[in-house]
């Protein structure tokens, strides 16, 4: 969900506070999938399938929503993303509600629960653990290995250069985007069994990865990971040592800390102004 | 109104790295009141840097800035805009959504002008621009020769107004307007004795307009003088010419 | 000068119609009309924040809360009066609101909203975990501002808080203070050059929104008898933002029209709530895509071809003082 967000905002400076939607429609999608069509054996096709709808979805949006605001119609940009974004996470979650149900659908579990030594260990979040790490894996391999990954490396960080090296800037936006959208559907997708699939179901990801975000640092990929880990570190710590109920705290309390010692999170990169 | 010549602006020995990168190194500059002064120098020389650092946006790394023998380097651009120190950017930014009058408007309110004080003295400046007839357009509908006029006469309506820091007011700008700008620039200082440095590319302009000229290369002053003085100086030739 | 009399004319008439409205109004619609004057407060001070002075907050709704918690737990807590409860609140508010506006200070449009969202689910979230102390999802009963469950004073208390918030903020936006605001939204850095000081006004309109909302959030909360933690919820914020866009998002009457309009709609879709929230969004994508000044644009462009025919004279948007 962080990559997705940070990856978006890398190449295009946009926060798409809608990601959790994405989360969401992937959610749906695959439970979908998984009950009318494929059963829950090719449960890692479904994911894709998610993904790949996702992928589409995000790359319509950004053509009609975002994309204007590169080609000079639309003036406050950053205003104009966030208010849109925010407006279209409501816009699918309403959508969800009415189409769907306000009901709570429970996907067949991935894999039977198992043990691992003497830990109880849930199938679902095992399988929605290695997933994570598949597709981070391929992410990474497609962002250092090939040259359209190179390509929005180079994007992220300088995109008039970009065009002067005959790169489709805009293009690339959607592509972009999809792949961020992508990313959260595929989420979705992964852990539809452990979260479950209801129209609300994309606000804890989103709010997690957010705060991810903001700790890691905008537009940082690695910071990603350090920060999600961190998040999870201090979670758990608290949660053990503090108080199990405010469990939700320590991850805003790590975040506030973070904050103010380092307002850009630990990896961002401020924004020069003249 | 006194016609002694005393140094406005004093800066010693300004160093201002960015990284790795030393843009600014060790550069020294008097400015006398009174004059016009050309600051110029091949791209990425750090001209708009020294500007940047005069008036406080980035912080120097070493030396001085003394501004009437008074310490200014450190405090915050608004103060430094308070004690009479006003520039354009090469870039014109003016405040889009705001109207030209409302522009203008703004650096005498920061004065604690009255309102009815700061609209008259805007609507005077307006016409000694010849843009009275643009005064309720928003600046956004302006072209881009008008924005650095709009720019130029906004810094006017400073009060106190003793340096005036142009950064390429004449870029890109149509020969009408640098008419105006150019004659704008002499009336104020030969009337107000307002002190200017102007950095330019066009050196013709320059010559023109310039009592004194300072060379910037990579960061480092390599001369200072007269036009005549500078053109011939070899560092100079070469530093346009090499690179 | 004509059109400034015309302002107020409409100003007034509207302003007589909401007094005398109640008589012609059943309770329920009487509670509605009060809550939408909270909203008004909102909307008209989250615009100074967002619209003019460019700082997108998304954690205006928190002030609120933080607002009507404060002055009920001291309350409960300390047993001291309606009043000294409320005030200490609002100071406690201001506090925060510097704070964080500090905090921001340094902060672009993303970050910025990035922070305060933060700060929006902390406090959101606190208050659900800490419910021993807050009363958590359950809510918190809170003494009644008048010792009464009839709706009619209060919808006179809100109405004339919405009407001081809407002359304050618009006596701010006409005074130089107006214009600093709108300079720092322009362009920071072109301000500061031109003697404003970014620092003590950018925390300046944090402050003031936030006071208002908080002063907002304790009436509302001494209002309805019962506070919770869903209104921290995000959704409360975008509801403020629905306001302020559609109405239009850089006039003095748009968030009063927007928040007007939209809690109407909002009341007659009652039996749909998501097919209304869908069609909220819709129209806030559309007019942020293709039109954006929300309803005050359009009013203004109307205005504009009725007095002068069909010359098409671009005027500034701040011409008409509302």
């Amino acid at each position: 969900m962080s990559l997705g967000v940070n990856f978006i905002y890398g190449i295009m400076k946009v926060i798409n506070w809608a990601m959790g939607e994405f989360f969401m429609v992937g959610a749906y999608v695959q439970y979908l999938l998984i009950v009318l069509f494929l059963g829950v054996r090719y449960w890692y096709i479904g994911v894709f399938i998610a993904a790949l709808s996702t992928f589409f979805l995000g790359a319509f949006v950004q053509k009609i929503l975002i994309k204007p605001m590169f080609i000079g119609i639309i003036e406050e940009k950053t205003e104009y993303a966030t208010i849109v974004t925010i407006a279209l996470a409501i816009l699918f979650r309403n959508l969800a509600i009415l189409i769907g149900g306000p009901y709570i659908y429970t996907p067949p579990d991935y894999a039977p629960p198992t043990h691992i030594g003497p830990l109880p260990l849930s199938g679902n979040n095992f399988i929605a653990f290695i997933g994570t790490i598949v597709i981070l894996a391929f992410f990474f391999y497609f962002l250092k290995k090939t040259w359209i990954g190179k390509a929005f490396q180079a994007v992220s960080q300088n995109r008039t250069g970009v065009l002067t090296a005959g790169i489709d800037v805009l293009k690339f936006d959607t592509i972009a985007f999809g792949i961020g959208t992508a990313l959260a559907g595929a989420g979705g997708a992964l852990l539809a069994p452990v979260l479950l699939v209801y129209p609300l179901c994309g606000v804890i990801p989103t709010v997690r990865g957010f705060e991810i975000i903001v700790i890691g640092g905008l537009g940082s990929i690695p910071g990603v990971f350090i920060a999600g880990l961190s998040l999870g570190i201090a979670e758990s710590l608290g949660a053990a040592f503090i108080n199990p109920s405010f469990i939700d705290i320590y991850g805003f309390g790590l975040l506030m800390l973070i904050l103010l010692i380092k307002p850009y999170g630990l990896f961002g990169k401020p924004e020069r102004s003249v | 109104m006194n016609s002694e010549r005393h140094p406005l602006l004093t800066i010693e020995n300004l160093v201002k790295d960015f990284g790795g990168l030393r843009a600014v190194n060790n550069v020294s500059l008097n400015l006398t009141e009174g004059e016009i002064h050309g600051l110029i120098g091949p791209n990425g020389s750090g001209k708009t840097t020294m500007i940047n650092l005069v008036t406080g946006i980035y912080k120097i790394d070493h030396g001085a800035i003394y501004f009437f023998g008074n310490r200014i380097d450190g405090l915050q651009p608004n103060i430094i805009a308070g004690k009479g120190i006003m520039r354009t950017f090469q870039i014109s930014r003016v405040f889009k959504d705001m109207t030209v009058l409302e522009n203008m408007m703004v650096p005498a309110l920061s004065q604690k002008q009255s309102m009815a004080e700061a609209r008259k003295r805007s609507e005077e400046l307006l016409e000694f621009a010849l843009l009275t007839r643009l005064k309720d357009e928003p600046a956004k509908n302006l072209s881009g020769g008008q924005n650095m006029l709009l720019q130029i006469v906004r810094g006017f309506m400073n009060k106190d107004l003793r340096l005036y820091l142009l950064d390429e007011p004449f870029a890109g700008v149509h020969q009408v307007i640098k008419g105006v700008i150019l004659r704008t620039i002499k009336k104020m200082n030969e009337e107000k004795g307002i002190t200017f440095m102007v950095v330019s590319h066009e050196l013709t302009t320059i010559q023109y307009l310039c009592h004194q000229i300072s060379v910037l290369h990579r960061g480092e002053m390599i001369a200072q003088g007269t036009m005549e003085a500078v053109a011939n100086d070899p560092q100079v030739i070469d530093a346009y010419l090499g690179g | 000068m004509v059109k400034v009399k015309l302002t107020y004319l409409v100003s007034t008439l509207f302003l007589l119609i909401a007094l005398v409205l109640p008589i012609f109004l059943t309770d329920y619609w009487i509670y509605a009309l009060t809550i939408t004057y909270y909203y008004v407060v909102m909307a008209v001070t989250w615009n100074l924040l967002g619209g003019y002075t460019g700082q997108f907050s998304l954690s205006h709704h928190t002030f609120a809360v933080i607002g009507s918690y404060t002055s009920a737990l001291l309350i409960i807590q300390t047993g001291m009066p309606l009043w000294t409860g409320m005030l200490s609140s609002w100071i406690f508010n201001a506090i925060i609101s510097v704070l964080l506006g500090i905090l921001c200070l340094r902060m672009r449009g993303i970050y910025l909203a990035l922070t305060t969202w933060a700060f929006a689910e902390i406090v959101k979230t606190y208050i659900r975990m800490d419910f021993e102390f807050t009363g958590g999802d359950r809510g918190l009963k809170t003494a009644l501002f008048f010792k009464t469950i009839n709706p009619l004073p209060y919808y006179y208390l809100f109405l004339g808080f919405a009407v001081l918030t809407i002359i304050v903020i618009a006596l701010i936006m006409h005074s130089r203070i107006g214009y600093y605001l709108r300079a720092i939204r322009n362009d920071e850095v072109a301000a500061q050059t031109m003697g404003v000081n970014i620092v003590r006004w950018k925390v300046f309109a944090f402050m003031a929104a936030s006071v208002f909302a908080s002063i907002a959030g304790t009436l509302y909360g001494h209002f309805t008898g019962l506070i919770s933690p869903v209104s921290g919820e995000f959704y409360e914020m975008a509801l403020i933002i629905i306001f302020v866009v559609i109405g239009g998002m850089r006039s003095q009457a748009g968030p009063v029209v927007g928040a007007v309009s939209v809690r109407f709609l909002a009341e007659i879709l009652k039996k749909w709530p998501e097919v209304r929230m869908v069609i909220l969004a819709a129209v806030v994508i559309l007019i942020m895509r293709f039109f954006n000044g929300g309803i005050m644009e359009f009013v203004r462009r109307v205005v504009q071809r009725a007095k002068r025919g069909e010359r098409r004279e671009p005027v500034s948007a701040y011409e008409r003082k509302e």
